[in-house]
């Protein structure tokens, strides 16, 4: 069965360059615009993957991400990051928001720094879901 | 030890025998008789140390004390007198006299007076020199500040102009591998996806240069005289479409009374540009969508015969926290399509032309941009140097990136 990738970014180059990268190599991707848009397509449309912006109006990545990962029926689904946000920024936000909330949010399955490169995206994607 | 002291009393005897005295002691001594006298010797030779008799004719030693004070306060002065005359030390000590003693003259009592006044003109040396030594000081440090704080503008500057151009360099990375894609696979939606990234993407970078050069350019402005309203008239017909096919109501709004005055047309006219950019990608804002969108260009006429135009849009307004940060180079709430120049460089522009710039928004209920143009008769300095015109970037609507495809 094709494995559905749901991509969440509100840069519509990021979203064409990674549905087609997704597309050419077998997999079925969509997309959202924000946090927000990306929480509802998660929820419906169950994907085995999902690659995530940090920065988007409405809801960010952030939220988003401790969403995902606190709902018992998504919260097994692995998460790839990409970011212009450094790898360190991102770590220790969310070490201050797991301390404020009290609840440790397990890291994402993978980090990648903007702009993403094809063959790096596509090595970390099969590399998780093998 | 050859400090000079002056001697001034009006009896030639204290003179000569008081004058051995000091010799005695190291003191190089000059005389005077009077008031007058020693004033003029005081001025020309600048001794640190006077030593005056209070009665004399003529000036007394008061008025002298005061007068040398006055000119030289940096002169101690000790005062002899005759009497033990209590008022007499009161004043003179009011007057800053170092010291007050009496004839007969005592050795002991004199020699105390002269070291005090060694030790306050010492105090003082020391003194000025603590107070030059720190502003030295002040002024070293606040040098080194400056520069350091250049340097961090400097460094931020670039900082985020190479984030900016990583950025666009992603989407060209992006933009190629989707064309490559299209070609090895024979795709045309790939092909017209993949190209659409990579004009858009150059466009950015030409924008961001441009904006750059505007900002960055020092710039002989081009004064004529012209009627403000025409250069916003000409953009009404400029906007016109792009208004129309953004679903814009776009109206201009002008005051007839309004007469020629000095400005630089093509820089007004890019300031203006900039502003209805703005105006329209507030209109376009998701944050906006389902709202009408109206943008109202306007001109009246001001006190002194200047202009105010004013840029009015429904759109989605900013925020106080953003408003303090839009006249700031590289600050954008538009992402990665905004070089964040735009408003830095029309603010560049209006005080150019001795104007200012204004904004009045809230949250949620639009914003109106304000320039207001003095009248003033600038165009005496118009230089009209053709090559340092105003090369504006190309509007283009901000959904001209995003295609028809609906990724």
């Amino acid at each position: 069965m094709v494995k559905k990738i749901l991509v969440v970014d509100d840069e519509q180059d990021i979203r064409v360059f990674m549905t087609t990268l997704l597309e050419t190599s077998g997999f079925k991707p969509v997309t959202a615009k924000d946090g927000r848009e990306g929480l509802e397509m998660a929820r419906k449309e169950k994907p085995a993957l999902i690659i995530m912006d940090i920065m988007m109006p409405r809801e960010s990545g952030i939220f988003m991400y401790r969403e995902v990962k606190k709902d018992p029926e998504m919260r097994n689904i692995p998460v790839i990051m990409v970011s212009a946000l450094s790898k360190k920024t991102f770590f220790h936000s969310q070490k201050v928001v797991d301390e404020f909330e009290g609840v440790k949010i397990p890291e994402p399955a993978a980090y990648i720094e903007k702009p993403p490169e094809a063959e790096e995206l596509l090595v970390t994607i099969r590399g998780i879901l093998a | 030890m050859i400090n000079p002291i002056l001697l001034v009393d009006d009896e030639e005897g204290i003179r000569k025998v008081l004058g051995i005295s000091l010799a005695d002691w190291g003191y190089r001594v000059l005389t005077a008789a009077s008031g007058e006298e020693a004033l003029d010797i005081v001025r020309k030779h600048r001794p640190p140390v006077v030593l005056t008799d209070v009665k004399m004719p003529g000036m007394d030693g008061i008025e002298l004390l005061q007068r040398i004070k006055k000119e030289m306060p940096e002169t101690e002065v000790i005062m002899v007198t005759g009497h033990g005359d209590l008022e007499l030390a009161i004043r003179s000590i009011q007057f800053e006299a170092v010291d007050f003693i009496t004839k007969p003259i005592n050795d002991a009592a004199l020699r105390i007076a002269l070291q005090r006044a060694r030790e306050r003109i010492w105090m003082k040396e020391k003194l000025r020199e603590y107070t030059q030594g720190l502003e030295q000081l002040v002024l070293e440090k606040s040098q080194r500040l400056i520069e350091t704080e250049r340097l961090a503008a400097i460094g931020q500057t670039v900082a985020t102009l190479a984030h900016a151009i990583k950025n666009i360099i992603g989407g060209l990375n992006g933009g190629i591998f989707v064309v490559e894609k299209g070609m090895e696979l024979g795709s045309q939606k790939y092909l017209t996806q993949g190209w659409a990234m990579v004009k858009g993407n150059v466009e950015k970078i030409k924008n961001l240069a441009l904006d750059l050069l505007n900002y960055s350019k020092e710039r002989e402005p081009e004064y004529r005289r012209i009627n403000p309203n025409r250069v916003a008239s000409d953009l009404h017909l400029l906007m016109q479409e792009r208004a129309r096919e953004c679903g814009i109501n776009l109206t201009v709004r002008l005051d007839e009374r309004i007469k020629e005055i000095s400005l630089d047309p093509d820089a007004i006219h890019c300031c203006l540009l900039n502003l209805l950019g703005n105006a329209f990608d507030a209109c376009l804002d998701v944050e906006n969508s389902g709202n009408p969108k109206e943008v109202v260009l306007s001109t009246a006429l001001i006190e002194g015969g200047g202009v105010e135009y004013r840029v009015i849009d429904s759109g989605c307004g900013l925020s106080e926290e953003i408003k303090e940060k839009i006249f700031k180079a590289f600050f954008s709430t538009k992402g990665t399509r905004g070089t964040g120049l735009g408003l830095m460089i029309v603010q560049k522009i209006v005080l150019e032309h001795g104007g200012e710039v204004s904004v009045f928004s809230e949250k949620g209920k639009g914003a109106t941009f304000a320039v207001r143009l003095p009248a003033g008769d600038i165009a005496l300095c118009g230089k009209g140097r053709k090559e340092n015109s105003v090369r504006c970037r190309t509007w283009r609507s901000p959904d001209a990136t995003k295609g028809e495809n609906n990724v």
